[in-house]
């Protein structure tokens, strides 16, 4: 209860903040107020399957609709002040600070950032509410799927010309505390404590290269009974100091990422590959890539995505010898081991046209290949910027 | 109906020449130290990627309004982007907080007054506006 008024009182502070930049929106002519929306849709194909990407039913539900308001004002010549504030349809509208920050224009290519900023995970991170952003509705899933995408910290961004290369390097450090779910629908509440990381980007005109590095000890409380009563199960046997190796306390998590965009105006491609490992526990280490690629004709982009998930269950079991008394506790911690893998390949075939200036419909297939069950999902989205 | 077809083409040709050979004019005020700009310096500041001239002294692009042939051939030429690309774009950075687009500022006359008064600005406009109270850095044939 106290974890959750915590998050509240976060919450309200940044919707302060917010407020009362809004409030001289008349008077001031340094303040800059952008948007994004997004509405949409989809459907699956066969109910009875699994579900994908938040879509379950058969009937095509017009329920993912997101609105996004930035505003961001001068403080002082060096200084502006920035909020982003969102409203999703899966969250009842309820408005959430993704952003609230101060920033120093260090130098001229460089810039200090302090409060709630995006993680830069990924090479979308930073824009991944702004669906018009990219070619997608929304970036594939298999690796987009970590639950934080937010820090309260400070960062360094710096952008640099090498020759005729452009360059920029970030790093940052924070914490954060949240609710979550995993890919499954499994609840949980995880604090991330002394997150860092370092992000170098190389490009030219028409190619961009990424690469991160991060890590956090990060704090996972799993809301499953059954995990529950494993680990009391374990702590009242021979085996209680293999508790440690099975709870997610306070472990180092790491999380690297390559990714490569190229557009040559006809010609688009975008691949990712990340690799998430938690020392030490049971979650299993995410092994996740995608590849895209498109042809531009005119204000239409036609593209096809392959993703796929080749998660490798951590192995818990290796200190038990195996005999009838152990074995439901070689079972038991199989099964929750097991029970955080996911192997999944996904191939896409999307659209986007870019209807007006700033506004983009976007419609999409997904032939879901699971581990768990074979789906098919159609989706469509309208997506702008204002 | 031979004259018509003539006329036909030759209305034609006049009107891709004036389309094709309408060159673009990348301007600064008549005082500043630059004198001549690469299209990859052009194109770093328009983008966000640089915010002073290559010699020193800060730089503020303005864009000519949405929609303005000057933009769009601007856009195309120097930062090899169409329109929705460059609107993309930039929506990647807005809403990070790691730039700012350059300010829409009207027509060729607009544009040409802002420069004409601001010592720090960069702007472009159809040669054919160009007059003394402004420097051409650049042409975009």
């Amino acid at each position: 209860m106290s974890l959750i008024n915590k998050v509240h009182k976060k919450q309200s502070l940044a919707l302060a903040i917010a407020s009362v930049m809004l409030m001289p929106v008349a008077q001031a002519a340094d303040v800059d107020v952008s948007g994004f929306i997004s509405v949409g849709g989809g459907m699956v194909d066969d109910e009875t399957s699994v579900s994908y990407d938040g879509y379950s039913e058969e009937d095509l539900t017009f329920d993912r609709n997101l609105l996004g308001l930035q505003v961001t004002g001068q403080v002082s010549e060096k200084i502006t002040a920035t909020a982003q504030l969102l409203a999703r349809s899966e969250k009842e509208y309820d408005v959430t600070a993704e952003w609230a920050y101060l920033a120093w224009q260090a130098s001229d290519n460089g810039k200090v950032r302090a409060g709630r900023l995006r993680t830069p995970l990924y090479m979308y991170s930073d824009s991944l509410d702004v669906g018009y952003s990219y070619p997608w509705i929304s970036a594939p899933n298999e690796v987009y799927y970590l639950p934080f995408n937010n820090v309260d910290g400070v960062d360094y961004y710096l952008t640099a010309a090498l020759g005729s290369f452009d360059t920029s390097f970030q790093v940052y450090y924070g914490s954060f505390d949240s609710d979550f779910s995993f890919e499954d629908g499994t609840e949980g509440y995880a604090s991330l404590r002394n997150q860092t990381g370092v992000v170098g980007t190389l490009g030219k005109d028409w190619w961009n290269l990424r690469a991160a590095y991060h890590q956090v000890d990060l704090t996972v409380d799993i809301n499953s009974a059954a995990l529950a009563g494993l680990v009391d199960q374990i702590s009242n046997s021979p085996f209680a100091s293999i508790v440690p190796a099975v709870a997610v306390e306070d472990d180092k998590a790491t999380f690297a990422e390559l990714g490569i965009n190229i557009d040559t105006g006809l010609f688009v491609a975008t691949a990712e590959h990340v690799e998430f490992e938690v020392k030490d526990s049971l979650l299993a280490k995410n092994v996740r890539d995608y590849v895209m690629v498109g042809v531009r004709l005119g204000d239409f982009l036609v593209h096809v995505t392959g993703s796929k998930a080749d998660d490798e269950i951590a192995d818990l079991t290796s200190g038990i010898p195996v005999s009838p008394q152990t074995q439901p506790i070689i079972d038991g911690l199989n099964a929750v081991a097991q029970a955080r893998d996911v192997d999944r390949e996904v191939l896409s075939l999307g659209t986007r046209w870019d209807v007006a200036s700033g506004t983009a419909l976007k419609l999409q297939l997904d032939d879901v290949d699971d581990a768990a069950g074979e789906q098919k999902v159609l989706s469509v989205a309208l997506q702008a910027v204002f | 109906m031979k004259t018509v077809f003539k006329s036909l083409a030759a209305g034609l040709v006049l009107g891709l020449s004036s389309f094709c050979f309408a060159e673009v004019a990348v301007i600064v005020h008549p005082s500043s130290a630059v004198t001549s700009l690469s299209e990859d310096d052009i194109a770093r500041l328009f983008l966000g990627k640089a915010k002073s001239f290559p010699g020193g002294g800060a730089a503020v692009p303005v864009n000519q309004t949405e929609g303005s042939a000057a933009r769009d051939k601007f856009n195309e030429g120097i930062c090899k982007k169409n329109a929705s690309q460059y609107k993309a774009y930039w929506s990647q950075l807005v809403f990070t907080g790691k730039g700012t687009p350059p300010k829409d500022a009207g027509d060729d006359v607009a544009v040409k007054a802002l420069v004409a008064a601001n010592p720090t600005m960069i702007g472009y406009i159809d040669s054919s506006a160009v007059d003394a109270s402004v420097k051409v850095v650049f042409k975009l044939p």
